[in-house]
């Protein structure tokens, strides 16, 4: 049996019927190969905040400051996202609607952009015109196309930008806030936990300071508690043994006694003034002084001990007429204290100079200078420090040191500062600047 | 007989940061003692080129560095196209280091630009000698205008003559979205600029093209074509016959992501052998205009009277064919003296633009037995030999080339 010829007619008609299928199930296939790319990229998409979290916990156990933390998740939003531009932008504080980029990829740190009103959600296409907003922050980074979320209690925004619409996806859509606010959220979260951590960290570090200061002033407390008490007890229990010693020995036992306690006494003093000014502000009972009174009191106050050590003291001209606002017997305390300690600090045939002198907006600037052993430049900043006296063995025979400290606490609470120059060899200079408005001419 | 100590040589880093002197940093550590007669550098787009090129200089001083821009780079250790990579090559010695020809004027044209480089290849080159070209693709920004590779790739073999030379390249891009793309060079950044790297005569080339897209329409006849930008098929407009092929319309928009969903391909050969990926020269979709009803390839070189199908990209195809053809290549190179493993990879294979479950340039890297250093970038187009003949430009390949050296 022979088969039929086939028509040329019905060759034609089954060409045709092979290509119409063919076209369509290759339309088909197209579709449905694009349409899983989508649904990949869109997974891809979706997966932003989950990439951002684990991110987030791997930074949190990294050693890295908040500050430098936008910048490795602006790197995951920007890949996940895949777009040109991101940043991560603060308020400015008391200035709303003021924005600066505080992190960048694509744009300039430090840039700015003012907004009014605020949105919470924006993003630009071409088929919409855009709103003033979205274009200055367009402007802002240099694209045109945008996607921006602000979350008003931290104040801070993330602004993501494509120059070209389609980018690899497709244009920025209204579902995308989803992605924006919680990739925000994450900065956020972790910015804050970062700050709580550096905060609980600088607190940690203050108590274990205040705790080892704590226990350093107890054992120098204890030593110069002892030192006296231990010559007094000595001397005491000599006078008591029965032995003939004589009258100048036991007159010189008595004296030493009697220094003893009154060192003692005096240490006890400045340990009650430094622990009552630490724990709170001295009441200041202020009134107008010449200046020239206060200096002059104070000099004459330690002329005992600078003429003993043959040191001479000079107090540079001061106007009659210069006044000072301040607490009379605090500050003739700060005055005894700074002098105390250089006419200490400064060996015999030495020279401490005192001047004062009114600074800008009536400010007081008062100086004590002296030609003493001075103190190691790494010293300085622990000068103000209670129980500290640096310099060796020079220092560790010469009282409590607490001289400055007090002096310190007492200028403080004048609000001014004590200032503390020195070269090791040479001599310091300490100065007291009290703030303005504090000098006046009568 | 004393043992000879072989000094030239061939080492590959790559590292990502935000912080572009990190990533050179980085890089120059894992290069160890090397020290390098050129570097050839892909860098992230979304580095400041200044910058890289600054950093660059720094770590290596007045070593020449040749490369440029790259949609992302791809090595053993890591690859991303987050815009932050780095990825190097670094060549050491006369015997393996290659020769660096340059052209300055593709905005001139890229016919001549091709011609002028080819014939000094020539004059540099013996047969059977490897050249690598890269250029920027990105000719213009606003409309989006690429430098034609097809032109330039004409001009090159032109210039070239009878020089039978194994070219491959690729086009450098800043990122998947074709923003920008430049070119080190001279030490300095460039634009519109073309270099070729000849690569020592001792050295050849084993290359496979691995591809991905599948016919999904009968052949089309296009019937009016002005360059690149073909505005019918078979007497209708281009843009109407994809848009019924793909159920969607491009309306308003640039139609640029076209260039995501289909090719056209242009199949060599016996037009009804059966299907083979090796047998196509696809051409990516650039843009479409609905008003001129028009689509334009990222290439001109098809012409009125060109018949072609409409691809489609199939994910599951191209991680097939990067299975097929690292085999391929395996049993090529094996027993070879291999020097470097170079993959050229479009930048639509990318997980990130094709969708594709699996990053096929990681499936490379699991597959290629060589374990010579590797450096890959993402590219715009890719240059191979076209089924082991004269080179071509192709789009949406990957192009795997492994240097070997004679023994």
């Amino acid at each position: 049996m022979t088969s039929e010829p086939i028509s040329r007619e019905q060759l034609e008609r089954e060409l045709a019927f092979y290509r119409t299928e063919y076209n369509e199930v290759g339309a088909r296939l197209l579709r449905l190969q694009e349409e899983q790319s989508r649904t990949a990229r869109e997974a891809r998409r979706s997966r932003t905040v989950a990439r951002l979290i684990r991110e987030a916990y791997r930074i949190a156990d990294q050693q890295m400051p908040a500050e430098l933390l936008g910048e490795p998740l602006l790197a995951v939003i920007a890949d996940t996202s895949v777009c040109d531009r991101a940043v991560f932008l603060r308020e400015e504080i008391g200035r709303p609607g003021n924005f600066i980029i505080e992190q960048a990829i694509g744009a300039s740190v430090g840039a700015t952009v003012c907004l009014n009103p605020v949105p919470a959600f924006l993003y630009t296409t071409s088929v919409q015109s855009a709103r003033p907003e979205a274009s200055a922050l367009a402007a802002l980074i240099g694209v045109p196309f945008i996607l921006w979320a602000y979350e008003p209690i931290s104040q801070r925004a993330l602004l993501l930008g494509n120059s070209t619409e389609s980018n690899i996806h497709r244009p920025f859509e209204a579902s995308d806030q989803e992605l924006v606010d919680g990739a925000l959220a994450v900065y956020i979260d972790v910015l804050l936990k970062k700050r709580a951590e550096a905060a609980l960290h600088q607190a940690k570090t203050a108590a274990e300071e205040a705790s080892d200061a704590r226990a350093a002033f107890l054992a120098a407390l204890s030593h110069e508690l002892t030192t006296p008490l231990n010559a007094i007890i000595g001397f005491s229990e000599l006078l008591l043994s029965g032995n003939e010693h004589g009258e100048a020995k036991r007159v010189d036992f008595l004296r030493q006694i009697l220094d003893a306690g009154r060192g003692l006494h005096a240490m006890i003093k400045d340990i009650l003034d430094f622990s009552s000014f630490s724990n709170k502000v001295p009441l200041l009972r202020l009134d107008w002084t010449p200046i020239s009174t206060l200096l002059r009191a104070a000099v004459r106050a330690c002329s005992t001990g600078s003429h003993a050590k043959g040191i001479t003291v000079d107090v540079l001209p001061l106007s009659p007429d210069f006044q000072v606002y301040l607490d009379y017997d605090k500050f003739r305390q700060i005055m005894s204290n700074l002098l105390g300690n250089a006419i200490k600090f400064t060996g015999s045939g030495g020279r401490i100079c005192l001047s004062s002198e009114m600074t800008a907006e009536c400010g007081v600037s008062l100086v004590v200078k002296d030609t003493g052993i001075g103190i190691e430049t790494q010293d300085i900043p622990r000068v103000t420090e209670p129980f500290v006296q640096v310099g060796g063995q020079h220092g560790s025979k010469l009282g409590a040191g607490l001289g400055l400290p007090i002096a310190k606490q007492l200028t403080e609470a004048h609000g001014g500062q004590l200032l503390v120059a020195s070269v090791f060899g040479e001599g310091t200079t300490v100065t007291v600047l009290l703030p303005r408005g504090s000098a006046r001419r009568s | 007989m004393s043992p000879t100590i072989d000094t030239a040589h061939i080492r590959t880093a790559y590292s990502c940061s935000l912080d572009v002197a990190e990533a050179f940093r980085a890089c120059r550590g894992q290069l160890g003692a090397a020290e390098p007669d050129l570097i050839l550098a892909f860098i992230g787009g979304k580095h400041d080129p200044k910058e890289a090129l600054t950093a660059a200089q720094q770590v290596f001083g007045e070593v020449p560095v040749v490369g440029g821009s790259a949609a992302g780079a791809i090595s053993p250790s890591g690859y991303g196209y987050t815009g932050f990579e780095v990825g190097l090559a670094a060549f050491t010695g006369p015997d393996v280091t290659p020769t660096v020809f340059f052209d300055h004027d593709l905005r001139e044209g890229e016919v001549a630009a091709g011609r002028r480089l080819g014939e000094a290849v020539r004059m540099g080159s013996s047969d059977g000698a490897v050249a690598m070209l890269m250029f920027d693709s990105v000719a213009e920004l606003a409309p989006l205008k690429l430098h034609p590779a097809s032109r330039l790739t004409a001009g090159f073999l032109d210039g070239l003559g009878s020089r039978q030379l194994h070219v491959i390249g690729g086009g450098l891009l800043t990122d998947i979205n074709m923003s920008d793309g430049w070119v080190f060079h001279g030490g300095e950044v460039r634009k519109h600029t073309v270099i070729a790297l000849l690569f020592p005569p001792g050295i050849r080339a084993s290359t496979v093209i691995l591809h991905g897209c599948r016919p999904v329409s009968s052949f089309l006849d296009i019937t009016r074509i002005e360059g690149a930008e073909v505005l019918e098929l078979n007497g209708e407009r281009a843009l109407a016959v994809v848009e019924k092929m793909l159920g969607i319309e491009i309306g308003t928009t640039s139609g640029q992501q076209l260039s995501l969903i289909a090719t056209l391909g242009e199949k060599q050969g016996d037009p009804f052998a059966p299907y083979d990926e090796n047998n196509y020269v696809n051409r990516l979709i650039l843009r479409a205009d609905p008003v001129r009803g028009s689509i334009t390839l990222f290439e001109p070189d098809f012409t009125v009277g060109t018949r072609v199908q409409i691809m489609s990209r199939d994910n599951l195809l191209m991680l097939e064919s990067v299975e097929r053809g690292v085999s391929n290549l395996n049993g090529a190179i094996k027993g070879q003296d291999c020097l470097l493993s170079m993959y050229i990879d479009c930048a639509g294979r990318a997980s990130v633009m094709s969708g594709a479950a699996t990053e096929e340039a990681e499936l490379v890297l699991a597959t290629l037995d060589s374990t010579c250093p590797f450096v890959g970038f993402y590219s715009g187009v890719e240059i191979a030999p076209f089924k082991g003949h004269y080179s071509r430009p192709l789009d949406w390949t990957g192009v795997l080339s492994v240097l070997t050296r004679n023994r």
